[in-house]
């Protein structure tokens, strides 16, 4: 009896115990006392980093909105330095493990990207699945404008790169271990969607998928100085380097920052961890229906006489490489079907039945299109030696005892194909 | 008898798994780079050709392997082998504590913990590993269904995003370096010897050898699987990526809505690695038992567990200098303990055939 009760006690202990080790035991943290990094922007100002921290801090509240979005600056030499910062005025361990969004401002273009987002690769510091994005202006401007569409600037930001606008082909959607899985792949290239803020209620002119847009407005020519104006004072930055520093309260806080959307529709390219170029809409998309996994998308074009909108279903892209005779022969797919969405002319509804039986010539304006903005994305991929098309890596894969012979002159000796295919729906 | 076959095929399809998802993956990336899997795979081979030698023995006597070490050098021989026997059972458990201690702490907490919290372990490490064989195989019972759900969990979480071209091409990785990754992992193969300390306590029925041998082939393939899928996921960054089992279904669409829902699975899956970690110190307490005429169990466990628990706070943060001097050097150990000495247990008086 005795034995058995020791046994009982001990049982009792060890799941005591085990209670602690599997849950944060003394860690428990006072949620009204802590707070969550969502988003960071990255900048760079006289070599050193500024990262700016979208803070979620939870408010004691009966009910309804009860968490308080701020930025909170940091700086130093690397993006550690800058959130040991950021940490000394939160108090929070930061792991960023809620962050889902990594932008990245202008002023990084001249670094190597890897050098300014290192840290987010280190053992254990992030788990590479926030979405990176590089935006126009600072960093830490964009995340400060209001949105029209939700509380949260970087929950905005972060839905127009959505998986379901990624498969209509309009955003080049990247995480972390995306570009990073690219980059040190044989290509050495990575992509990433390129942000753009703009006055809502506006857009940019123009057809043919060049319209994703509007008036531009707030961050041309500020810095993140200006952001750091509304603050309440800077402290010396973390690190060796530490530079001016401050807490931002001029976002979604209360500030008189006006409200802006986001888009998404260009696209910047690296190689070697330099980058390279925007692609402009027209080009992000004619990479992204090759790049991209497809559902529907929309597509515009013009034929000799009108303007023409296709809905495309049972939509596949692709990059396909064959080496004959040592001739490397790249081709690029796309199949669809189509359907007539809209064209620039007064609607007939009488008509209307046939949009689903396209005639073959407007078929292959389509076509014609698609094969002249391919054409396009390969120049430039050529002219600035960005494969951000994967063609080194399907050298590599596929052709290996070729890779080392053709990889300096692959695209000099590269051989262009198209397989385009777009028919009726019906 | 103490321990059945079912238990025995259940210890080595989920132990040998669960003994593979943290550390081992990134260790041989590190080294074999994409053709990590056929360093993993050469390992694998010459172990399963050990399991199936060691279980077929098992068919030919219904010794133990200390009565097979008695009859044939005497009792002094056979202690002094289970002596050693016991300290290559601790050292061979002393990386896999260590790197556990580590995952613990980087997974299940949101800030950076204090060793004690990992420290709870070893109460439960005590009052198992002085258990004997009967003890192993309940757990075994209890932990396969668990293993088995987690892992088919983890992988249909992980599956859609893997993307096996990265795996080409293949065979490019020089064998020195292929090889280099098979000796350097060596240390974690110790199936052969549980099956060695399993011999005479189980009641071997015609077809078992099979059954025994297959188990640990099915095994073998859930890894060479999951190694394929981790770098179908990650590609060239697999190096950096620790503790691997946690990072494979981040990807899951669901994770995005929902949150960490492979944590769920994780903390189940952990119930199994801790059995996994106690095996061994089990089998190191019955060594010493052995080895020492002592009988009381309770104690030798405390005295073991003790050693382990002075290790892990000394080592605390030396895990990266452990973990390279067993790379370097313990295959030589393992090379003896779960090769050599699993097929030279053939030349043993063997007596009756059952």
């Amino acid at each position: 009896m005795k034995r058995k009760l020791t046994v009982i006690l001990y049982w009792v202990i060890i799941i005591a115990l085990l209670g602690l080790y599997f849950t944060n035991d003394f860690g428990i943290v006072d949620i009204h006392k802590t707070s969550i990094i969502t988003a960071i922007g990255v900048d760079i100002e006289n070599d050193e980093v500024l990262v700016t921290a979208e803070v979620a801090a939870p408010q004691p509240s009966q009910s309804g909105d009860n968490i308080k979005y701020t930025q909170i600056q940091g700086s130093g030499l690397n993006i550690a330095d800058a959130m040991n910062e950021i940490k000394s005025k939160t108090g929070f361990y930061p792991r960023l493990q809620f962050c889902k969004l990594v932008l990245i401002g202008d002023s990084c273009k001249e670094h190597e990207l890897f050098r300014v987002l290192g840290c987010l690769y280190r053992k254990n510091y992030s788990e590479l699945t926030a979405i990176v994005a590089m935006c126009k202006g600072n960093a830490a401007d964009m995340l400060a404008f209001k949105s029209p569409v939700t509380d949260i600037t970087s929950e905005s930001i972060l839905n127009i790169l959505s998986h379901e606008l990624e498969k209509t082909a309009t955003v080049s959607v990247a995480n972390l271990k995306d570009i990073a899985m690219k980059a040190f792949s044989p290509s050495k290239a990575c992509y990433m969607p390129y942000i753009e803020s703009n006055q809502p209620g506006t857009s940019e002119n123009g057809g043919n998928g060049e319209n994703i847009g509007g008036e531009q407005g707030g961050q041309s020519g500020g810095s993140s100085g200006g952001n750091q104006a509304g603050g309440q004072g800077g402290g010396q930055g973390g690190g060796s380097g530490g530079g001016e520093s401050g807490q931002s309260n001029s976002g979604n806080t209360g500030g008189d920052m006006q409200a802006m959307e986001f888009t998404a529709a260009k696209t910047a390219v690296f190689a070697d961890g330099k980058f390279k170029t925007i692609l402009q809409e027209k080009q992000a998309f004619a990479m992204n229906t090759l790049k991209n996994e497809l559902d529907t998308i929309s597509f515009g074009f013009d034929t000799e006489e009108k303007h023409y909108t296709f809905g495309l279903k049972s939509v596949k892209g692709g990059v396909d490489l064959k080496v004959k005779d040592g001739i490397p022969e790249v081709t690029l797919k796309f199949s669809a079907k189509a359907q007539i969405q809209g064209v620039k002319e007064k609607v007939n509804p009488a008509k209307t039945i046939n949009d689903d039986v396209i005639p073959e010539d407007i078929l292959k304006s389509a076509a014609d299109e698609l094969k002249t903005r391919y054409t396009e994305i390969m120049e430039i991929s050529k002219t600035t030696e960005c494969d951000f098309l994967d063609i080194k890596s399907l050298l590599y894969r596929n052709y290996y005892k070729y890779y080392e012979a053709l990889e300096p002159v692959l695209f000099e000796r590269l051989k262009l194909n198209f397989d385009i295919n777009i028919g009726s729906i019906n | 008898m103490k321990i059945n076959v079912r238990q025995i095929c259940f210890i080595m399809a989920a132990y040998t798994v669960v003994a593979r998802l943290l550390l081992f993956p990134m260790e041989l990336s590190n080294i074999s780079g994409r053709d990590y899997l056929f360093s993993a795979l050469a390992g694998f081979a010459v172990q399963t050709v050990v399991i199936w030698a060691v279980a077929y023995l098992c068919s030919r006597t219904q010794k133990t392997f200390f009565q097979l070490l008695e009859d044939t050098f005497g009792n002094i021989v056979a202690r002094i082998i289970y002596g050693l026997f016991a300290l290559f059972f601790m050292a061979g458990t002393l990386v896999p504590i260590l790197e556990h201690k580590l995952y613990v702490h980087a997974i299940f907490y949101d800030t950076l913990p204090s060793l004690t919290v990992f420290l709870p372990f070893f109460f439960f490490a005590v009052f198992a590993a002085s258990k004997g064989f009967k003890n192993i195989g309940r757990s075994a019972d209890i932990c396969f269904p668990l293993f088995a759900l987690c892992f088919v969990f983890i992988m249909v979480m992980s599956f859609g995003e893997a993307k096996f071209a990265e795996l080409l091409p293949v065979f490019k990785t020089p064998v020195t370096k292929i090889f280099g990754g098979t000796v350097a992992g060596a240390y974690r193969f110790v199936e052969p010897c549980w099956l060695l300390m399993f011999m005479g306590h189980f009641e071997y029925k015609k077809g078992d050898a099979a059954k025994i041998t297959v188990s640990y082939a099915v095994a073998a393939a859930l890894v060479l699987l999951f190694l394929a899928v981790l770098y179908g996921i990650y590609g060239s960054i697999t190096p950096s990526r620790q503790f691997a089992v946690s990072k494979t279904a981040l990807y899951f669409p669901a994770i995005d809505m929902l949150g960490r829902i492979d944590l769920l699975v994780l903390y189940v899956m952990e119930i199994v690695m801790l059995f996994w970690l106690v095996l061994n110190i089990q089998l190191a307490v019955q060594c010493i038992s052995e080895c020492t005429g002592y009988k009381d169990k309770f104690i030798i466990s405390l005295a073991v567990n003790a050693v382990f628990i002075v290790l892990t706070v000394t080592l605390d943060h030396k895990f990266s200098a452990v973990q390279g001097f067993f790379a370097s050097w313990f295959w030589i150990a393992t090379l003896l303990f779960t090769v050599i000495f699993p097929l030279c247990a053939w030349a043993l008086k063997k007596g009756a055939k059952r």
